[in-house]
């Protein structure tokens, strides 16, 4: 932007962003106070502050997730999947935001094979313009839309043909033997173990018990439902040809500096930004366990352009796989110039250096130097390969994955529903998820329990609402009903990993996976409790006021969604 | 919000007279309703006066069977009063599910009946437990005290200072709250009193009123079902994105049956 639109170089427009409460997609994308502030700014020669205030926000920030889709699955007798055709209209808004039209495209239609073995996938999309907000990236971006559609379809069979809800998912995974493997929409998924996750699913959900607890439910008047979702997503965005190809404009690698000091601290210098992900610690993990160098000699900079080296940022869950890929890499490259450095100094030969807990050792022998003595020879070059090597140890790499990550999982979700009033209760929320490596479990919990509780936002709370004549009535947190603690129910989270085969960390990545696999399984649960009654179709959000009316077949005040 | 002149009063009597001496003034409680007001410029007064901080204005004291809240007490002081829990349970139980934490430490009984927002709580409570309001200039009956959306039977120059409870023999206040801001979509306070049953509705309408059917077969038979079989009419009731007046109505007849419930 600032080199098209502004007419400013690179080298003369710096962007400080320090610690920000939380991205979710809608910070990604330009939006038009950036650059008229700045015009401003130079224009009065002075500087500006301007605060959006929330108001603002719900009538300009771009919103997320609005498809009118139809689909339709064909089953043979023994209800294999044979093909999936779909026809989605996707909402762009009033006029295009940054990546609208990729999100209902190649972030939607690639994922449409799920898990599954569908040999067959047909997806035509038409996007339109409309007077709402304009419409972009959301956590999960795509995937969420494509998993909603594929689980409420998979679900809507097991339905119609009398199979288990869980048998048909069996009998149509994609074994854990067959990767890699090639879906008929344009990706080829490098690992998994679908089934896997949801046999442990299901047990720690005590699936078999269900049947008793619905019962019990009945005997009170309450209606009570379970749901599954085996979902996959792609995220660690991108390889930078793939997106390409498909039309995207940017490349989506990303950068890391490393600099060892001369006392052997370490400063990392990352195109990804932190936003609450915990870069400062999961880098830092990854830095001590390359470089055997404690937590306290770590400095993660991040979110200065001043500071840091061209890198792409953080969005679709691609900081550790793509951004910790780059920092691997340039670790890598800053053991293999201290192995030279080592070499010379104990006078061996470079292949007989190995490096190990933060020590260059000669092999065989007890000759060692520590990363710190190393740094300091390479800063004050007095006993030094000069003419061979530089002197500082520095290291930069730029890392551009091969393919997409892959991770997916199973969400079982169980709700009750108050007939009076058409409330819905979460009873349980179980999550299984693969995401590849994981390095920091802590965060990796707190990221799939925040995915989640914004799924549940999506499936029975979160919708913008316009009346008749285009005015946004969900202009406030008084009308739009963002998830409260009191709303989210305590989620029982484990993961059942495969690595990823081709970044360095084997790591798939998180930010999304708890929105994207979540939604399904509840609305599959809202309509398995409301099944009985003749309901089987409702579009989310399922609020009390929808669900009382679907169950007493009374209408719906009229108003856009 | 547009510029005003800010005035701290330091007693009722400082207040009324700079309210009588401003073009257009408006006071200032706990600030939950007015303060927004101002910040999305729907009102623009000459002058605000401050009577948040008058200390004759707060307090809870319970005498003979009645419990009186100074204009002034926040909710979140009634929610938690051993006394009011004790004389009035339903009362403490009303005033400790209005908003959240930080509206009831703010928020006060006399700014909210005076706004008398039609999904507020707090008229439930006067109009269901035949409470009295107490101004400066005289008492008014809970049931005449409330005259339509946002209007109440407050006169020029006329300030609440407190309103007093009776105690009734049971009652409880059952709300189906708005799931985005928590104020009632439907809110039913039913009493057993000295004086008959009462069977108070916010929220449903364009303000509190009372349920005479269901004030009669309670009468006769106190319990739930007694109100099941009882439908309000949808016609006048409120309507909006998260309730239509259809759901409304139902929800009155759940909401009074729980109500009774609860009530024992």
């Amino acid at each position: 932007m600032g080199a098209f639109v502004l007419q400013i170089p690179e080298h003369k427009l710096r962007v400080v962003a320090p610690d920000v409460g939380g991205g979710f997609g809608s910070k990604i994308h330009p939006y038009a106070e950036d650059a008229i502030l700045v015009w401003a700014s130079k224009k009065i020669r002075r500087p500006i502050k301007w605060t959006a205030d929330r108001s603002e926000s719900f009538m300009s920030d771009a919103h997320g997730r609005d498809h009118v889709s139809t689909a339709e699955l064909a089953l043979d007798a023994d209800g294999k999947f044979l093909a999936l055709k779909v026809d989605t209209t996707a909402n762009m808004g009033a006029y295009l935001s940054t990546f609208a039209p990729c999100v209902p495209t190649y972030l939607y239609a690639l994922l449409l094979a799920g898990v599954y073995t569908t040999p067959v996938v047909y997806c035509e999309v038409k996007a339109v313009f409309t007077h709402t907000v304009p419409v972009d990236a959301y956590r999960g971006a795509g995937r969420p839309e494509a998993t909603y559609l594929v689980e409420r379809i998979v679900d809507e069979a097991a339905r119609l043909t009398g199979i288990d809800r869980a048998e048909i998912r069996r009998r149509n995974f994609i074994p854990r033997d067959a990767f890699p493997y090639q879906t008929p929409v344009v990706v080829e998924y490098d690992s998994g173990d679908y089934q896997s996750t949801l046999e442990i699913a299901l047990k720690e959900a005590d699936y078999d018990g269900f049947e008793a607890r619905r019962k019990a439910s009945a005997d009170e008047g309450k209606l009570r439902g379970i749901g599954i979702s085996t979902y996959i997503e792609a995220c660690g965005i991108a390889p930078s040809a793939v997106v390409g190809s498909v039309g995207a404009r940017a490349g989506l690698y990303e950068s890391a500096a490393v600099r060892v000091n001369p006392t052997g601290s370490v400063s990392v210098f990352t195109g990804s930004h932190s936003h609450g992900q915990g870069h400062e610690t999961t880098f830092a993990q990854l830095v001590s366990e390359q470089l055997g160098v404690p937590f306290d000699q770590i400095e993660i900079v991040h979110g200065d352009t001043n500071r840091i080296p061209f890198g792409m940022g953080t969005y679709g869950s691609r900081s550790l796989a793509v951004g910790g890929s780059a920092l691997v890499k340039a670790m890598d490259k800053v053991i293999e110039k201290g192995k030279k450095i080592a070499a010379h100094i104990m006078e061996a030969a470079v292949e007989d250096i190995e490096f190990k807990d933060g020590s260059f050792t000669v092999a065989g022998t007890d000759k060692s130097m520590a990363l710190a003595e190393i740094s300091g020879a390479a800063y004050v070059p007095h006993n030094y390969p000069i003419t061979e090597l530089e002197p500082g140890l520095e290291e930069q790499a730029f890392y551009d994955p091969l393919n997409f990550t892959f991770p997916g999982g199973c969400h079982i979700c169980e709700v009750e529903i108050d007939r009076d009033t058409g409330v819905v209760d979460i009873a349980s929320f179980v999550a299984v998820d693969d995401v590849g490596r994981v390095i920091n479990p802590m965060i990796v919990e707190g990221q799939v329990q925040g995915g989640i509780a914004q799924g549940i936002g999506q499936a029975l709370y979160e919708s913008c609402v316009y009346d008749a004549d285009g005015q946004l009535l969900t202009g406030s947190y008084n009308d739009y009903n963002m998830p409260k603690a009191d709303l989210i129910p305590n989620m029982r989270v484990q993961t059942h990993n495969t690595l990823c085969t081709h970044n360095p960390l084997g790591v798939k990545g998180v930010g999304e996976v708890g929105a994207i696999g979540s939604p399904p399984a509840v609305m599959n649960a809202v309509l398995d409790a409301l099944g009985p009654l003749g309901i089987h179709h409702m579009d989310m959000p399922a609020t009390p006021q929808k669900v009382w009316a679907a169950i007493n077949g009374a209408s719906m005040p009229q108003a856009a969604e | 919000m547009y510029a005003f002149e800010y005035i701290r009063a330091k007693s009722v009597d400082e207040a009324l007279k700079a309210l009588a001496r401003a073009d257009d003034g408006l006071l200032l409680a706990g600030g939950h309703t007015l303060i927004p007001t101002l910040k999305q410029r729907l009102a623009s007064p000459t002058h605000v006066i401050d009577i948040g901080g008058l200390k004759e204005l707060k307090g809870i004291s319970v005498n003979g069977g009645t419990v009186s809240v100074g204009a002034g007490t926040p909710h979140g002081q009634v929610a938690n009063s051993a006394e009011v829990k004790k004389a009035i349970p339903a009362l403490a139980d009303l005033a400790g599910h209005i908003g959240d934490p930080q509206v009831r430490n703010r928020g006060t009984i006399g700014g909210s009946i005076a706004n008398n927002d039609p999904a507020a709580d707090y008229p439930a409570a006067v109009v269901g437990l035949g409470a009295t309001v107490h101004t400066n200039k005289r008492e008014i009956a809970g049931d005449d005290f409330f005259t339509d959306m946002f209007e109440t039977a407050l006169g020029e120059g006329e300030i609440v200072t407190k309103v007093t409870f009776p105690q009734p023999k049971k009652a409880a206040y059952m709300k189906f709250p708005n799931p985005a801001s928590r104020y009632a979509i439907v809110g039913v306070m039913v009493a057993d009193t000295a004086d008959g049953v009462r069977v108070a509705v916010t929220g449903a309408g364009p303000g509190v009123f009372r349920v005479p059917e269901m004030e009669a077969a309670l009468a006769k038979t106190w319990s739930p079902d007694a109100v099941a079989g009882i439908a309000v009419s949808a016609d006048d009731l409120n309507a909006d994105i998260h309730a239509s007046a259809e759901y409304r109505a139902h929800l009155i007849t759940v909401m009074a049956k729980r109500a009774v419930a609860k009530a024992g």
